[in-house]
């Protein structure tokens, strides 16, 4: 028996309490880690970003463009290796078999060249080349619009007007499971030899290149940079990771709301497990005082019930956990995955957020017990003999 | 030093264990007074003690004459309002709630009229719980728990819970878990009265063997005088003050 022992002992004295309290914060932890796996889901792209890619764009925000000419400056930049370029299309199914997903005109001859994370057949690749209005898809969106290699798919947009129509060349499939694999990518030159695309005749999204020494990238984007200073359009390059980011700055509103509410998902939790912990201690004055009277110290004391709502928040975690693996990753993640790819093309609760949850459920342990532990070990040992329950 | 050992009535090796007149308990001029709002109640006034080193003393006294506070007071529970405690060669008018609590978990045995024994803890685990608190090593603790168990005679109920022994037994097991550590002076208040007869004629056995085989000193509260006669020393408290 060691000094953990009594308090390992006291978690299961009312077994019906403790079992609903550990299912109360399972069930909180499941929440939490469900909005955090959306988070980290959303972030996804951004953490697996290449480190050897920078993003260049128009300095003023990203939805403004730069002028095409930029990406043959880019390219004789020293240091950089490729680079290539795409513009937003703002891609719409007429047939409404999907809410969203990501339509880009890209360099043909760059763009699978720098963007390596995805897969695509050599022979496709070839023909796509060839076919100037031939259009590539992820594998999850050629399913959802139920077209294959060959089949002519049509799409709409919130930027142009009118049915582009376009061949099926290819279908690509991710080297990485953050990558995206509900993107339509068409050639640039068709959109910019369209009529309906004169508005932004010989203009880019954004440059992305691929840079030889990735320890070189912040000096890189510097040099990029000071080169379109005196120009009419001036250029913002960061690493891809930021690019991403800024991209997800666009929803950061919602992205806080997360956070608030993942916030009050702890408050309630430790609400949970300060409730249980208060009812035990104040059940237990007479026997504080006992241990007390025996020549236990306060400290003794604080250490007893701080040990109890630790053992009892972390159990709660490792419950939430075990349903977070079995409901989130074993089961909506798999089923988001496929129904909403587009947004979410990775959806699993990542380790961060497993370790995360577990470290929330152990902290709430001790913040709920913390008030109870040192009213308990304050108490005269007189007056805590002589109180019964 | 285990129960069977004599008490060689030594306190931290820096006293005797003994307050220079051949008492273990001296107290002096105690006055406590309790205060309900502002109002203040005199529990004992102007109170005098020697109990001796190696005595069985039984303190007796109507409800609210103050018996529990004079115990609570000469074990270190409480502090009197005015006055001097000096027990088994310590001071202990001066002693921090620190201090106050390692003195009683080396010097001080418990036992209570409720038992008062944890009900998640088996019998051996109860008898060790004040052991944890000295650096005994796991086999050095488990050896004084079984010798503390042997003499009070349940051995065999070591790895019993409370729940699973009657009232007898479960005061027998704090006795022995007021003895593990060897105590100077045991403190008992109403060991007998939530016990029948048989039960309560074994319990003060127990205490007699105790005083009269180990040599421990015993102060013992008491509503019972078949329980009081059983001491050595008789003592009467009314309205604050020995008569």
């Amino acid at each position: 028996m060691n000094l953990m022992t009594y308090a390992r002992r006291n978690i299961f004295r009312r077994r019906g309490r403790t079992i609903l309290t550990v299912l109360g914060v399972a069930l909180t932890i499941l929440i939490f880690s469900g909005m955090r796996t959306v988070v980290a889901a959303w972030e996804a792209g951004a953490e697996e970003a290449r480190a050897d890619r920078i993003a260049s764009r128009h300095k003023n925000s990203i939805v403004m463009l730069l002028p095409k000419r930029y990406v043959d400056d880019v390219r004789a930049v020293p240091g950089v290796d490729s680079a290539t370029y795409a513009v937003w299309f703002g891609s719409k199914d007429p047939k409404k078999r999907t809410e969203f997903f990501a339509g880009f005109a890209v360099d043909h001859e760059s763009w699978f060249q720098v963007m390596d994370e995805f897969e695509l057949a050599p022979a496709a690749l070839e023909e796509w080349k060839r076919t100037p209005n031939g259009a590539v898809l992820g594998d999850l969106l050629a399913k959802t619009l139920e077209v294959k290699v060959g089949d002519r798919v049509t799409i709409q947009s919130d930027i142009y007007p009118g049915d582009w129509e376009f061949v099926v060349k290819g279908i690509y499939k991710p080297l990485r499971k953050t990558a995206d694999r509900n993107s339509f990518i068409f050639r640039w030159d068709f959109l910019n030899n369209d009529p309906r695309g004169d508005v932004m005749r010989d203009q880019i999204g954004w440059v992305l290149s691929r840079i030889k020494d990735p320890t070189q990238s912040a000096a890189i984007s510097k040099q990029i940079d000071t080169m379109f200073d005196q120009r009419d359009d001036q250029t913002l390059t960061q690493s891809e990771r930021a690019f991403q980011l800024g991209w997800l700055g666009m929803f950061s509103s919602l992205l806080k709301a997360f956070d608030i509410v993942t916030l009050i998902i702890l408050l309630v939790m430790a609400l949970i497990l300060a409730n249980t912990i208060a009812m035990a201690v104040r059940e237990r004055t007479h026997e504080y005082g006992v241990l007390r009277a025996i020549g236990f110290q306060p400290g003794h004391i604080v250490g007893f019930v701080l040990g109890e709502a630790l053992l009892v928040g972390a159990l709660g975690g490792l419950v939430g956990i075990v349903f977070t693996v079995l409901l989130i990753n074993g089961v909506i993640g798999p089923a988001v995955e496929d129904g909403m790819g587009a947004w979410f093309p990775y959806f699993r609760a990542p380790f961060k957020v497993i370790a995360m949850a577990f470290g929330a459920a152990t902290l709430a342990g001790v913040l709920a017990g913390a008030y109870p532990a040192w009213q308990a070990s304050r108490r005269k040992v007189t007056d805590a003999l002589r109180r019964i329950d | 030093m285990a129960p069977e050992d004599k008490n060689d009535g030594k306190n931290d090796g820096k006293n005797d264990g003994k307050n220079g007149n051949g008492s273990i308990v001296t107290l002096s001029g105690i006055t406590k007074t309790f205060y309900r709002g502002k109002e203040p109640i005199p529990v004992l006034e102007g109170l005098d003690l020697d109990v001796p080193t190696g005595s069985f003393e039984a303190l007796m006294g109507p409800s609210g004459s103050g018996k529990s506070t004079l115990l609570n007071i000469i074990a270190g529970l409480d502090r009197p309002t005015k006055g001097t405690v000096k027990v088994a060669g310590s001071d202990l008018t001066h002693m921090s709630d620190g201090e106050l609590a390692k003195w009683r978990s080396q010097t001080i045995g418990f036992v209570f009229q409720s038992f008062n024994l944890i009900p998640v803890l088996t019998a051996a685990q109860n008898v060790e719980l004040p052991l944890l608190l000295t650096g005994l090593s796991s086999a050095e603790r488990k050896k004084r728990v079984a010798t503390a168990l042997r003499v009070v005679n349940l051995e065999d109920r070591m790895d019993h819970f409370p729940r699973q022994m009657s009232g007898g037994q479960e005061q027998r097991v704090a006795i022995a878990r007021a003895i593990v550590n060897d105590p100077k002076i045991i403190v008992a208040d109403e060991p007998t009265g939530d016990l029948d007869r048989k039960s309560a004629d074994d319990v003060l056995h127990l205490m007699e063997q105790l005083n009269k085989e180990f040599g421990k000193t015993i102060f013992m509260v008491t509503h019972d005088p078949a329980a009081a006669e059983r001491a050595s020393v008789q003592r009467k408290l009314d309205k604050g003050t020995l008569v």
